[in-house]
This record gives structure tokens, sequence and C-alpha cells, in this order.
């Protein structure tokens, strides 16, 4: 099991490779030029017909009443960015947002690292079994995911209130509709960063380890001085998929919620959908993609300057 | 001693975690058994009192689940087929050539990962049914052919491919694209079966796009489906928990019988960014 994941040390996220191979050569062989101006040629034009198009007609858009049922396409100028920022379902959604995605993400985090660190152990056994299940929620495909926890969310004869001996109808109350989403999206999401993790755990040095141990530090010392550190460029890993997977999560929430009861589980991806494609306003859905975009890349910068980048510590 | 102590409670914790990973499955599985009654009954078991096979026939006589459960199948394969191919190919470019932009091209290739669905699925909607592209299997193909990760990845794991391999064979008179299909392709076989599970899982639960683009029930795909039986038939709890399992078991099955292939493709894509 551990072959798998160890056999390519020089792929560790401590060691990195330069990002591209340094300039050898300046030979072009034969066939190698249609080669290459076919297939950047492709992908050039698909990112530009699919990709820098779509973004250009999405801004242009955003400063237009634009609805394409009716066929209104009138300039507003700024009218729809004014109007987002004084909707308070736009900040409604924003806040829980950014609520569900740090609950979300340090949950993913934090269990991810502990059930990990507990698998990686030297004491624990059927370590491939464990892994194997912890998996499992992450292949499975969200829409029928989501309908099976609506269905364990039910109030009457759903499985949570029926085995924990609740009375709690979590989807319909708006105290515990958000909480409901975010404890759907963390048991389907922390076994991706178990894996992670345990990778990383599994590439450390061995001799940090056994030094430290040696040395008489506790275990939690070791883990707290040691493992630790080495594992941000991993951390940071998790942190930065999941910031871009959280800005955009709105399966769950169509699913289990369609943003309600009232607005208490509007997330931003949702509120665009519902904006886009349940009341065909296009405009103004695009103005709230345009902040979402902003968003996702400052954040994702942000998450870069606080831990360093992905090269962490060197060792 | 107290190793003693510390491995019964790791145990515990870890087998009591995994109960609860895996609860929603098996509640799932046990349910789609029950009938409709007893889902609904006030006092719940877990297994069946009875158990029934009518919410597996009942739902397909409703609604053809296997037809959708095939589109999925094939969409999911053919869609996943090119961006293999699409991703080695532009993965081979830029690992392996040396060309002005390169470094450039694939800061793009990067950044195109991080623009988020919602900026560009209004666009592409408007692009796509003013096409005519909408109700065919065509508009879901074509946003897919080049997926950023796959070319990513693929790029990572063909950077590793020694140059003077190429070389050899390049004095032996093998012409480029013939080295890229015998020699760079068969060498990546790892990095290909991670996309290939990756791409296939994104597939097969992707929703919005599908949801806009198919409006029939012969094309449609299963991810949809689900949604639309929910809303045609609320109350049948019964025949949402087999519709849910026909979506969810197939694919569990193939990851517990291939486990260590998407684990280590997994961790892979991670260990290389």
């Amino acid at each position: 099991m551990t072959a798998v994941l160890t056999s390519r040390p020089a792929d560790t996220p401590g060691v990195r490779r330069p990002l591209l191979t340094p300039r050898r050569r300046r030979r072009t062989y034969p066939g190698e030029r249609t080669l290459r101006i076919g297939v950047v040629g492709a992908l050039l034009a698909f990112n530009l017909v699919l990709l820098v198009v779509p973004i250009g007609i999405a801004a242009v858009g955003s400063f237009h009443r634009w609805n394409p049922l009716n066929g209104t396409f009138d300039y507003l100028g700024l009218q729809n960015y004014v109007t987002l920022v004084t909707d308070p379902v736009f900040w409604r959604a924003t806040i829980n947002t950014g609520v569900f995605g740090v609950v979300v993400i340090a949950a993913r985090v934090a269990l991810g690292l502990a059930v990990a660190y507990a698998i990686f152990s030297r004491l624990t056994r059927w370590k491939s079994f464990f892994r194997m299940v912890f998996y499992m929620p992450v292949v499975a495909p969200l829409v029928a995911v989501a309908y099976v926890w609506r269905l364990m969310y039910q109030p009457q004869a759903g499985a949570i209130n029926t085995f924990l001996g609740l009375d709690v109808n979590w989807l319909m109350n708006s105290t515990w509709a958000l909480p409901a989403v975010m404890l759907m999206t963390i048991w389907k999401d922390f076994g991706y960063a178990v894996v992670l993790f345990l990778a990383g755990l599994y590439s450390l040095p061995d001799n940090a380890l056994e030094a430290a141990a040696v040395d008489g530090a506790s275990t939690w010392q070791r883990f707290r001085w040691i493992v630790l550190p080495l594992l941000r460029p991993m951390t940071l890993f998790v942190v930065v998929t999941s910031i871009l997977a959280y800005l955009q999560t709105f399966v769950q929430v169509l699913v289990l919620t369609k943003g309600g009861p009232g607005t208490a589980t509007y997330l931003l991806s949702y509120l665009i959908y519902d904006k886009a494609f349940v009341t065909y306003d296009f405009g103004y859905a695009s103005a709230i993609a345009f902040v979402l975009m902003t968003a996702t890349v400052l954040l994702t910068i942000v998450s870069f300057g606080i831990t360093g980048g992905w090269r962490g510590i060197r060792r | 001693m107290k190793r003693r102590i510390t491995a019964v409670v790791l145990h515990v914790g870890l087998l009591g975690a995994a109960a609860v990973t895996i609860f929603p499955f098996v509640w799932m599985l046990l349910s789609a058994f029950k009938s409709n009654a007893e889902i609904k009954a006030l006092h719940q078991t877990l297994l069946p009192k009875q158990w029934t096979f009518e919410n597996f026939l009942k739902v397909q006589d409703n609604f053809d689940f296997l037809r959708l459960f095939g589109n999925s199948v094939l969409l999911s394969t053919v869609i996943t087929a090119i961006v293999i191919y699409t991703s080695c190919l532009a993965g081979f470019v830029l690992a392996k050539y040396e060309f002005r932009g390169r470094g450039l091209l694939f800061g793009f290739v990067l950044a195109t990962m991080m623009v988020p669905w919602a900026v560009t699925i209004i666009p592409r909607y408007t692009m796509f049914s003013a096409a005519g592209l909408q109700g065919t299997w065509a508009s879901l193909i074509i946003p897919a052919a080049f997926s950023g990760f796959g070319i990513f990845l693929m790029r990572q794991s063909m950077d590793g491919v020694s140059d003077s391999l190429l070389e050899a064979a390049r004095i032996d008179g093998a012409s480029e694209i013939h080295i890229f299909h015998r020699i760079v392709l068969p060498m990546s076989t790892n990095a290909i079966s991670a996309l290939a599970i990756f791409q296939f899982l994104w597939v097969w639960e992707d929703y919005l796009w599908p949801y806009l683009m198919i409006n029939s029930d012969e094309l449609q795909v299963l991810a949809v489906g689900l949604t639309t039986f929910s809303g045609r038939y609320t109350t049948d709890h019964g025949g949402l928990f087999a519709a849910t399992t026909i979506s969810i078991l197939p694919v569990v099955a193939v990851y517990v019988i291939f486990q260590r292939r998407f684990i280590a493709g997994a961790a892979s894509a991670a260990v290389k960014g």
C-alpha cells in the first residue's frame, strides 16, 4: 500500500521539481512543428471560444439588463452592481458562503489530518480498509448522495432523527438548514483530505520523526513541531482546492434546501444559478458571477501568501 | 500498557468514524428494499421487515432509469476518452517541446482551472442555444474536449519521461506522432488512469450543464434524471432510494474493486502539484 504512495520520492510536495524543464536545446525536430502548432492552435482556439469569449460576454452582459426569454439586452451602466451592493439576498449569500467555506474547510482539514494521522500510526491495523472506507463518499456521485441526505434529514422517518432520537426539521429550520448542508458536504469531502494527508505523511523523511523520538519528544510535540510544518504544502493544497470548490458549491443546496427556508442557505453560486436559470436575469447573475470570480482569485492569492507558497519549508 | 490503550482508542475512534461514513450508503441500500409504507412508518428499523424488490421494478416502469444509466455510461466514456487523448497530446507538447510562450501557455492552462462555472455558463448557454446545439450530445461533449486539469496532470507526468529515450527513438527514425503514441503514451498509464477516474466521475455527477442543454428523456443523463424523478414523484421515497442506489452503487462497486488505483491517482494529482 505504501509503495504506491511513496514510490516517487521526487514528487513529494516538499521537494519541488522546477516547474518547467530548463532550456537545453533550440532544435526543432521534423514533424514537431505540425504537431505543436496543431495542438497549441486547437487548445487556444478552444479556450478562446469557450472561455475567453464567454468571460467577455459575461463582462459586457453584467452592464446590461439581459433576459433571453423576452430578448432584452439594454445598457444599464453600473446598475446591476449597484443593485448587488444593496441586495440583502446577495449579502446573505456572501455571509453564508463565508461561513460555509470556513467551517467546511476547517472541518475538512482537521478531520482529514486527525484521521490520516490515526491511520498512519504504527499501532493501527487494517490501514487500507480504513482508507478505502473514508474515501468512499468522495467517489459517490453528488446529486444522488444529496438525495440520500435529504431523505436522512426527513423530520419523521429520516435516519438522523430516528437513530439519534432527535426531533428537528433540519432542512426547514432556518437555524439548522445551513449546518445540515455543511454536514453533508463535510461527510462527502473529508476523505479526500484523509488520502492527501496520508500521502503527505508517507512521504515524510523517517529520520526526522525518529530523531525527534530519540530526543524524547512526545507524540503531540512530534506532531505539532515536525509533522505539521512538513505537511504545510499539502495543507495549502487542500485549502486552495477547497476554496475553489466551495465558492462554487450549488448542487447540495439545490437538492437539499433550494436556498431556503427563506434565504437561510443561499450560497453565492446557488444565487447565481437562481438568478440566471430560474428568473432568467442574466445580467444581474453575470454581475454576481464576476464578484465571485474576483473573490476566488483574491482568496487563492491570499492563501498562497499566508502559507508561503507550494514550497512551504525546504528540507 | 499505555501503547495498548492508545491502540484501542485509535481503533475504536477509526471504527466509529468508518461506521458513520458508511452509514448513509447502508441505509440507502437497505431502504431501497423496503416498501413505501415501511419507509414512512413511525417505528423505524434499519433492516427491512419485509424485503421487496418492488421499488426497483416500479421505478423502471415509471421512469426509464436503465436508459439514463446507459446514457451516463456512454457519455462519460466518450468524454473521458476524448479528454485523455487531448490532455496527453497537450501535455506532451508542453512537456517535451521548447517553444516561445510555452511557460505562458502552461500558466494560462492553470488559470483556466480557476474560472468558476458561474461566469462562463450563462454565455455558453446563449452560445450553444444560438448554434442550435441544444438537445444534442454535441453540446455536452464539445465544452469538455479540453481539460485544464487533465493537461496539467499529463504535463507533470510526461515531464518525467527521459529526453534521451525520445532522442534514441528519433535517431531510429521514429516520427514525432509515433513517439507520442508508442513511447510517451504507454509510459504515462498511471497518470492516465488517475485522469480517467476523475474525469469519468466528473461527467457522471455533472448536473447543471446537461440539465440546461438536454431536454429529451431519451438523451438525458442519470444525475438530471434523478431530480426530474424526485420532482415528479415527490412522495415515492422508495422509488427515490432505488434510483439513488442505481446511481451510486455501480460507482462505489467499481471503486471498491479498483480502490488502490483510485487512491493513488487522487494522491498523485495533489503530490505533483
